[in-house]
């Protein structure tokens, strides 16, 4: 035990010293291990005052009152903790909370501001908007929180409102007026509002919002709501709230919660763990710490090599091989410790700097600054972990150097191992199966998809050192510069391995991505429903809507755009009642009535472009329709046969049996059920009405928001529909290019690292190649080859590695209705990584380097 | 004769594998007495080193027998051949001796320290094996920041720090001047006198006469062992 002790104390003297004596060698294994605790840290930082907790969001929710109490609709109501929480009706008859109910029992001498907030619409410079309003005495110090005054002063009459930056940025400001809409089947009813001041919501931020006293806008329809002054509201008073149907959010409660053994069963339920998510997190963890060590891992085999003598001379003086472990291990230890700290440290600096910006983007008011202690010990360990980890080879390599070789001046690394690739095999074979086997249709597993990514990476890493003594054995044809990196890589496999699997970790992780993202885009793209032809946009219109004034919107705001009216049949009109329907299997199949233009059941003369069919499909369709048939749209989705010859159009009283032709739109259902022919529709007696308006060419994403605001103030326009065709999400694209930036920046890395520690360990070889008469050039042409040597072998080896987790991944994300998979290859991107990054790399590292050879004798 | 520090008997070692196999050994038997300094001498590759790395259980002879203080050290394992270097044989190399981050004294500490004893006790023991060899006002200074002499004093120091009675020293002064080079000799002897075993590997005439024994190898074999003084030729030491 002793001897242990005293061994560790030698070991991290050493270490310690070590690090100070190589500064430049440490400062690279400090980056290596800082920077990703640094990231994790700032990260956790920002999370952390991003989420606003329940007891940090008490003065946005209540101001400074005691509590907010509600009306739960309900005469009696069990909630918990928080009333956004699960909630329990135990009446179902339908109640109005009032006054005297809170008072009743929070005592009558409670000073209660009435406060409610409605979702309603108000006037911008192009049309209308959203708005949140909140109706409630700003100047009442109850309610200091709730908003933040930033230019004027809180209302002081009913025709008084503030607004925030938001209303202000796309309509009135200060000293204008607000003209606030609310729309009900009834009609729309209006209240013109001078502005009187800016004020920014504690808790909404992006959207509009405005604030006005009580009553200022009339009843709200949301239920009433009072903020409480005076004591504490307990948990015993909200359970009394709860039992008149009132649901209390109490400060001293939210802030000091009563035990679960207190809270009704009904509102107390166990969050469902999310295997799914579990697993993707811990897999990201051991995939981040896995990159980490096989990115520091060659700064520690160099080290280790460096200190080769000192372990030599440490043997020779009584030091058992454990000793020699320890020793390398003890650098970890001190790397991983300094590096631990200095990331958390810098990374709460870096949090700190980000939080604005992070808000700014965002869109949301973050809690106080905070950082998670916990959490930060925890990446710091994780620092240490990765540092100790990235010793272990090295250290275990160390241990079995040949002392007598190290101290007669020859360098000592052993034979590689013969089971490793054989093991290595075996897990990739593992991981394959894992993968099929965690991707089935039926019981599929995450975990064992996750499984399949580690086996298959860890047995990759096994295969390395095999396959760099391989290509060391068939360099013999290759020019002088790769020739020498690539030998030089195979006789110094500890540095070597690790930088060449830190590459195909990346590239197997960066691959694996990328194809599950192209297949389920691929299987996005696939599963879109088209709703209109492509590029088509539609304007329904309701009974009470005027085509002229929505044609009008339309020709200012998109002027020379194409725009027909589309007729039909109103479904929503009871004097108007038609069905269109087929016979299936002896019973009347009845066609859906209502679709994007207003109606399903269209009337024209010839089929509408916006139908978006095919050029024989129209030709069909506009024949029949002249023949005096009706036409059936039917989209692959459709319930029901794909074809029929006859259909049953019932009007009223009236049912009569038509022939038809199918015509087979785009996209699942299609936007119409059927386009009956106008003299059909005159017979039965039809009302025909222009029951959309259907615009051509497409619109441009920027003047979809402003037209949208236009048509919002013209009476029964419905919502503009444009057919964009499938949209991959923004997030989808980000993702793709954050994947190719960050392995390019962990390829670079990886390659770098192994390059230049590869290059100061070449430098009695280079020495003895300029004294042999080699030009400054080739250590340049050197440090490129030795890059494009561990590039390639790592990007060669990654990319059929990330394809086995790439496939599990893919399969159930691209799985369709009918079982079948797809699989999507990210060709660009493949193509960018395992060629275009190694020969990039290279070429970075031959401009990097220095042309100078050294001028050092051998030491060895 | 039993009371050899060191006995090496019919020692054979071989590198490689036949048909490319590598004699560096060839039966050879040897040994050591308390008290004395036996020289080492022939041309490179006699396998002179290989006999010292040999005899201090860095490496294992392929045939034969290598025993320190009577124990056998093939029967030791890998832990009790380092636990015997760190208690009865002591190194010296040519040079590169000292572990660079480490001071005079940590140095000479090492296996002290390495043998579970506290720390304060090992730079005790230390700072007297460096006033032996006369340079304890070195103790705190860096190899970085020492002459070549000086590192080889602080070498020696650590060879016999903790009564080791065993100094096997391979070419001490190799790297040395002539004079700097008789001074490290002195200690060696001195050592030896004070009751140490010492085997000096060496290819020069003047430091092996030092020695109170000479042993001559060539190609693995030993080919002649004398007395410095030529009357006491093949004369058994402890008979002398």
């Amino acid at each position: 035990m002793n001897q242990r002790i005293g061994g560790w104390r030698v070991a991290l003297r050493l270490a310690r010293r070590e690090a100070w004596r190589r500064k430049a060698q440490t400062t690279l294994m400090l980056v290596l291990v800082c920077l990703p605790v640094l990231a994790v840290a700032a990260a956790a930082v920002v999370w952390r005052t991003a989420s606003v907790s329940g007891a940090e969001s008490v003065d946005r929710r209540l101001g400074t009152s005691a509590a907010l109490v509600s009306g739960s609709g309900t005469s009696e109501v069990l909630q918990g903790v928080d009333p956004d929480g699960p909630t329990s009706w135990v009446s179902e008859d339908e109640h109005v909370a009032t006054v005297d109910e809170v008072r009743g029992v929070l005592g009558a001498d409670r000073e209660l501001v009435p406060i409610a907030q409605e979702y309603l619409s108000y006037r911008t410079d192009r049309g209308v908007g959203d708005l949140v309003v909140t109706q409630t005495d700003l100047a009442n110090p109850l309610t200091d929180g709730l908003f933040r005054l930033e230019e004027g002063r809180y209302p002081r009459a009913d025709d008084e409102v503030v607004v925030n930056a938001v209303v202000a940025g796309r309509g009135p400001g200060p000293g204008e007026t607000l003209t606030v809409l609310r729309r009900t089947p009834d009609g729309e009813t209006r209240t013109d509002l001078h502005v009187v001041g800016i004020a920014a919501s504690a808790t909404t931020r992006e959207e509009g919002v405005a604030a006005v006293l009580p009553g200022a806008l009339g009843v709200p329809e949301s239920q009433p709501a009072w903020l409480v002054g005076g004591d504490p509201v307990s948990w015993d008073d909200v359970r009394a709230l709860n039992a008149v149907g009132l649901l209390g959010a109490s400060r001293q409660v939210l802030t000091d919660p009563p035990p679960d053994s207190a809270l009704p069963p009904e509102v107390v339920g166990d969050e469902p763990v999310d295997e799914t998510r579990l697993t993707a997190l811990l897999l990201v963890v051991t995939m981040v710490l896995l990159e980490v060590v096989l990115l520091a891992g060659p700064a520690f085999a160099v080290r280790a090599r460096a200190q080769a003598r000192t372990l030599a001379l440490t043997a020779a003086a009584g030091g058992t091989p454990a000793q020699a472990r320890r020793t390398v291990l003890a650098s970890g230890v001190v790397v991983g410790l300094v590096g631990g700290l200095l990331g958390v440290v810098l990374g709460i600096g870096l949090g700190a700097l980000l939080v604005p910006l992070a808000q700014r983007f965002l869109g949301t008011w973050f809690g106080p600054f905070e950082v998670p202690w916990p959490l930060l010990v925890v990446v710091a360990c994780f620092g240490l972990a990765a540092a100790v980890l990235a010793a272990v080879v090295p250290a275990f390599s160390a241990s079995r150097q040949d002392v007598v070789a190290v101290l007669a001046g020859r360098r000592g690394e052993g034979r590689p191992s013969r089971r490793s690739p054989v093991l290595g095999l075996v897990l990739v074979g593992a991981g394959l199966a894992a993968g099929l086997l965690g991707s089935r249709a039926s019981g599929a597993s995450p975990a064992l998809v996750a499984a399949s990514a580690l086996l298959s990476v860890v047995g990759m890493i096994l295969l390395v050192a095999t396959v760099v003594a391989l290509v060391g054995q068939v360099a013999r044809g290759f020019p002088l510069s790769l020739r020498f990196a690539a030998r030089d890589a195979a006789r110094h496999r500890t540095r070597t391995v690790p930088a060449v699997a830190a590459v195909g970790a990346t590239v197997a992780g960066v691959i694996a991505l990328a194809v599950a993202l192209s297949s389920q885009q691929a299987a996005d793209e696939r599963d879109h429903d088209p709703q209109l032809a492509h590029g088509y946009g539609a304007v329904p219109l309701d009974a009470t809507a005027d085509p002229t004034a929505v044609r009008r919107v339309l020709a200012t705001r998109l002027p020379g755009a194409t725009v027909d009216a589309v007729d039909g049949v109103r479904s929503d009109d009871p004097e108007a009642f038609v069905e269109v329907g087929f016979e299936v299997d002896g019973e009347q199949l009845v066609l859906p009535t209502s679709g994007v233009f207003g109606t399903a059941e269209l009337v024209a003369g010839a089929a509408p472009a916006a139908l978006g069919l095919d050029a024989a499909d129209q030709e069909r369709a506009d024949r029949a329709l002249a023949e005096g048939r009706v036409v059936l749209v039917r989209g692959a989705d459709a319930f029901g046969p794909e074809v029929a010859g006859r259909v049953r159009v019932v009007a009223g009283e009236r049912a009569v049996d038509l022939p038809a032709t199918t015509v087979h739109p785009p996209g699942g259902l299609g936007a119409a059920s059927a386009v009956l022919p106008p003299a059909v529709a005159a017979d039965l007696g039809l009302p025909v009405v222009t029951t959309a308006l259907a615009l051509a060419p497409s619109i441009s994403t920027a003047a979809e928001q402003d037209l949208a605001e236009a048509l919002a103030t013209v009476p029964g326009a419905g919502t503009l529909v444009v057919e964009r065709g499938y949209q991959p999400e923004d997030g989808v694209r980000i993702l793709q290019w954050v994947l190719a930036l960050l392995g390019g920046i962990l390829m670079l890395g990886g390659t770098l690292t192994a390059t230049f520690l590869a290059l100061s360990d070449a430098r009695p070889d280079l020495a003895t190649m300029a004294a042999v008469g080699a030009r400054p050039r080739t250590r340049r042409r050197v440090a490129a080859a030795y890059a494009l040597v561990v590039g390639l072998v790592g990007a060669l080896l990654g990319t059929p590695i990330g394809f086995i987790p790439g496939i599990a991944v893919s399969r159930p994300l691209s799985r369709g209705d009918d079982g079948s998979t797809l699989l999507a290859v990210p060709w660009p991107l493949l193509g960018l990584v395992v060629i275009g990054l190694p020969l990039l790399t290279a070429a970075a590292v031959g401009l990097c380097a220095r042309s100078r050879l050294p001028l050092v004798a051998r030491i060895d | 004769m039993n009371n050899a520090v060191l006995r090496l008997t019919d020692v054979t070692r071989t590198h490689g594998a036949a048909p490319h196999e590598v004699l560096a050994l060839r039966g050879v038997s040897f040994a050591a007495y308390p008290g004395e300094l036996v020289a080492v001498m022939g041309p490179s590759g006699s396998g002179k080193s290989t006999l010292l790395t040999i005899a201090g259980g860095l490496d294992q002879p392929s045939s034969g027998e290598v025993s320190v203080e009577g124990v056998d050290l093939a029967r030791l394992g890998q832990e009790g051949r380092a636990r015997m270097r760190r208690t009865s044989i002591g190194y010296v190399f040519q040079g590169l001796n000292l572990i660079p981050a480490l001071t005079a004294t940590e140095n000479v500490a090492l296996p002290r320290e390495l043998d579970g004893v506290a720390p304060r006790r090992a730079r005790a023991e230390a700072r007297r094996a460096l006033e032996e060899v006369g340079i304890l006002d070195l103790a705190d200074r860096f190899p970085d920041n020492m002459s070549g002499g000086q590192q080889q004093r602080v070498a020696i120091a650590r060879a016999v720090v903790g009564e080791r009675r065993l100094i096997l020293a391979d070419e001490p002064t190799g790297a040395l001047d002539t004079e700097t080079g008789e001074g490290i000799l002195q200690l060696l002897r001195a050592r030896c006198d004070a009751g140490a075993a010492g085997v000096l590997v060496t290819h020069e005439a003047r430091h092996a006469a030092w020695a109170d024994r000479v042993v001559f190898l060539r190609d693995g074999v030993v080919v002649d062992e004398t007395g410095t003084d030529r009357a006491d030729v093949l004369t058994e030491p402890a008979a002398r």
